[in-house]
């Protein structure tokens, strides 16, 4: 902890020749590597520098998935992470123990502009807040093809049932009902991670009990779904023929295209259906997975990522300026310009544009009302194991049943639990 | 035939439209974008790829001559002189082809050292990698050489050093240039080790350039195949053109000794 002392003294020393000139200073920042994240970033930076000529920005690339995880981890542990890092909030953000590698933003002016729901998920243990939101939240629920809903006759379902049944129609014309693509193994959680509303529409405290060790996903009818649900479209055969290699890219081809009818996947895939088939863009439109009551229809919801600074930063003072501007409205406005509109961005006096693509108009009233938006689990609680993607994609092969996949599930969440040292596992 | 068949595919890849290459098809592109999507890899992020080219080359270079001097070095010295520390340096030397290297004390080691995101120090943990190998392979090629030579120059009046390069040294030209082939494409071609002991703007490696074009969301696959070419193109020449001195050094370092 010497550093973090450290650094409050230098913020201090800052902070009391602050107003005199300040030295030119580059803010060195650590991104995905997403061509979104790149194009805002260079947006935000150019308008920044613009503002204060004396500070620059120098953007860096990393690789995403498990190996960023092991990179920014060995960065902060290290004291290496430069001055602004960009990643995951909710569980992840939790496991880079941010109480001592990341600097405090509770007093960040900007806070007052960021809805609660998203202090929620980057701040720390001990209460404070950690990070400030970046990019737009996405939901997690089922992209369809409008084309081929209006040449069925299709209405967009609003339970489960429903739903199999527009498959039913979908199969007999000879389309695929549910583009599926195991060759990028994290596109197959969606099944479970997006049915997240339906599970605290029933169970309203499991999060807190799964968390706590009192429920699992396995004795859980409600949780038990989402693994159903995978296996019920599996026997059904209503996959591509080439589920186990096709890629994320060919799923968004196929449901632009009218080749499939649904693929479930988070919003942010608007950004490379613009890239790869944007004469379909409008073609495609969006609802919230569908649970087993019409009543309680929702939209499971990620948080976008966040910016953090690191507490071995040498230029706090700088980067929090920065922070500040980018939760901004002006900020806000400057990353749509950007990369365009996917997505509510939770930062209040931010509007989206009039002309969203259809898909993105389609998931808006789930924000607007109350109650229809749940965050998902990893959200509210710490544990994910990291080997669901394996396991739902046995599950969506019908190489396991869904119940021995939720069991094995869980054994899988039980290593994370006690590394995080919760209580009762 | 299948050996050139991958390289067609990347070279076809790396010729069409972000549309077009997102299809995976091994198909002829129906609009040639070659040139274009040349400059755009080249341009990326203020011309990242040439200092990437650059960086990789000294990294490479270095390595790679240490390697060769002090895995000589050693490997005569362990050959020729019989000593109780002899299986002191072995068990070393097992440990350090064995035993998988920790990345955060080394981080820390190379942080007090000073030596932390600088290229000399990249080069060192690069030898440090490659050092057991280079001295195994030297070792068992210096068995295959008569002692006799050595005593030979020495009654010329050869002084230690003088035997060492003058003599030995010219002798190991066949497993000097496996070395050479075999280290100089590891360590071009290495991603872990820049990307955890390298990190910075100014310390791009080839490998890592590859980032920019592709995430797990969101990759443009027409400029990673381009730069995944261009990336390829310097360690696919030192292999065409060393191709039989790689076998010939392999076999006849294969001696036991």
């Amino acid at each position: 902890m010497k550093t973090l002392r450290g650094n409050a003294a230098l913020a201090a020393a800052v902070a009391l020749v602050a107003g005199t000139a300040e030295a030119e200073t580059t803010l060195s920042v650590l991104l995905d590597g997403n061509a979104d994240t790149n194009a805002m970033m260079e947006a935000l930076a150019a308008a920044f520098t613009a503002r204060n000529p004396d500070i620059t920005l120098e953007l860096e690339n990393r690789p995403g998935g498990s190996e960023g995880d092991n990179v920014v981890k060995t960065r902060l542990a290290t004291g290496e992470a430069g001055d602004i890092i960009q990643y995951n909030s909710g569980s992840l953000f939790q496991a880079l123990n941010p109480v001592s590698t990341l600097a405090d933003l509770t007093d960040l002016p900007a806070q007052d502009n960021i809805l609660d729901s998203f202090k929620s998920v980057v701040t720390a243990p001990d209460g404070t807040v950690r990070g400030i939101p970046f990019g737009p939240a996405m939901g997690g629920g089922v992209y369809y093809n409008i084309p081929l809903y209006e040449e069925l006759g299709l209405s967009i379902p609003r339970t489960w049932d429903e739903f199999m049944a527009n498959n039913a129609k979908v199969a007999e014309a000879g389309r695929v009902p549910v583009a599926t693509t195991f060759g990028d193994t994290w596109t197959s959680q969606l099944f479970v991670l997006g049915d997240f509303y339906n599970v605290l529409a029933e169970v309203p405290t499991f999060a807190e009990d799964y968390t706590a060790n009192r429920a699992k996903f396995a004795t859980t009818p409600a949780a038990l779904r989402g693994f159903e649900h995978l296996q019920e479209i599996f026997e059904a055969g209503y996959m591509n023929r080439d589920f186990g290699v096709a890629t994320f890219e060919d799923g968004m081809r196929m449901v632009a295209t009218g080749e499939a009818a649904h693929y479930p996947m988070l919003t942010f895939a608007m950004a490379t259906v613009r890239q790869n088939t944007p004469e379909h863009i409008d073609d495609l439109g969006y609802f919230a997975l569908p649970g087993p009551s019409a009543d309680r229809n929702g939209l499971t919801v990620w948080m976008p990522a966040a910016l953090y600074i690191p507490a071995a930063s040498q230029n706090i003072e700088a980067a929090r300026k920065f922070l500040d501007f980018v939760a901004s409205p002006e900020g806000c406005r400057i990353m749509i310009e950007a990369v365009g509109a996917t997505g509510p961005y939770l930062i209040e006096g931010c509007e989206l544009p009039a002309d969203v693509p259809r898909s993105v108009a389609d998931m808006l009233p789930y924000f607007e009302q109350d109650g229809r938006t749940a965050p998902a689990l990893e959200f509210l609680s710490p544990i994910k194991g990291p080997a669901l993607e394996q396991i739902t994609v046995e599950v969506g092969s019908g190489i396991r049943s869904a119940a021995e996949g939720a069991a094995l599930y869980d054994q899988d969440v039980e290593k994370q639990a006690r590394q995080l040292g919760l209580p009762n596992w | 035939m299948i050996f050139i068949l991958p390289f067609v595919y990347i070279l076809l890849m790396a010729v069409k439209t972000k549309q077009e290459a997102a299809l995976f098809l091994f198909a002829w592109p129906s609009e040639w974008r070659a040139w274009e999507n040349l400059v755009e890899v080249v341009q990326t992020r203020n011309y990242m790829l040439l200092l990437a080219y650059f960086n990789s080359t000294v990294i490479t270079l270095g390595a790679v001559t240490l390697l060769v001097i002090f895995g000589a070095m050693v490997g005569y010295v362990l050959q020729r002189r019989r000593s109780p520390w002899n299986r002191v340096v072995y068990v070393f030397l097992l440990i350090g082809l064995m035993v998988p290297p920790a990345v955060v004390p080394t981080i820390w080691v190379l942080q007090n050292l000073g030596l932390f995101k600088t290229i000399h120090g990249m080069i060192l943990i690069q030898v440090a990698y490659g050092l057991s190998f280079a001295v195994l392979l030297y070792r068992s090629f210096i068995a295959s050489i008569p002692r006799a030579l050595d005593e030979a120059a020495i009654i010329d009046g050869a002084r230690p050093w003088q035997v060492f390069f003058r003599v030995i040294l010219p002798l190991l030209k066949p497993v000097t240039v496996t070395l050479i082939v075999v280290q100089s494409v590891a360590i071009f071609n290495d991603f872990t080790n820049p990307l955890y002991y390298l990190p910075g703007r100014e310390n791009v490696t080839v490998q890592l350039t590859l980032f920019n074009f592709q995430s797990q969301f969101q990759s443009q696959y027409n400029l990673l195949f381009m730069n995944i070419l261009l990336v390829t193109i310097p360690p696919l020449l030192v292999f065409v053109f060393c191709n039989r001195q790689i076998v010939a050094g392999m076999t006849s370092g294969g001696v036991k000794g």
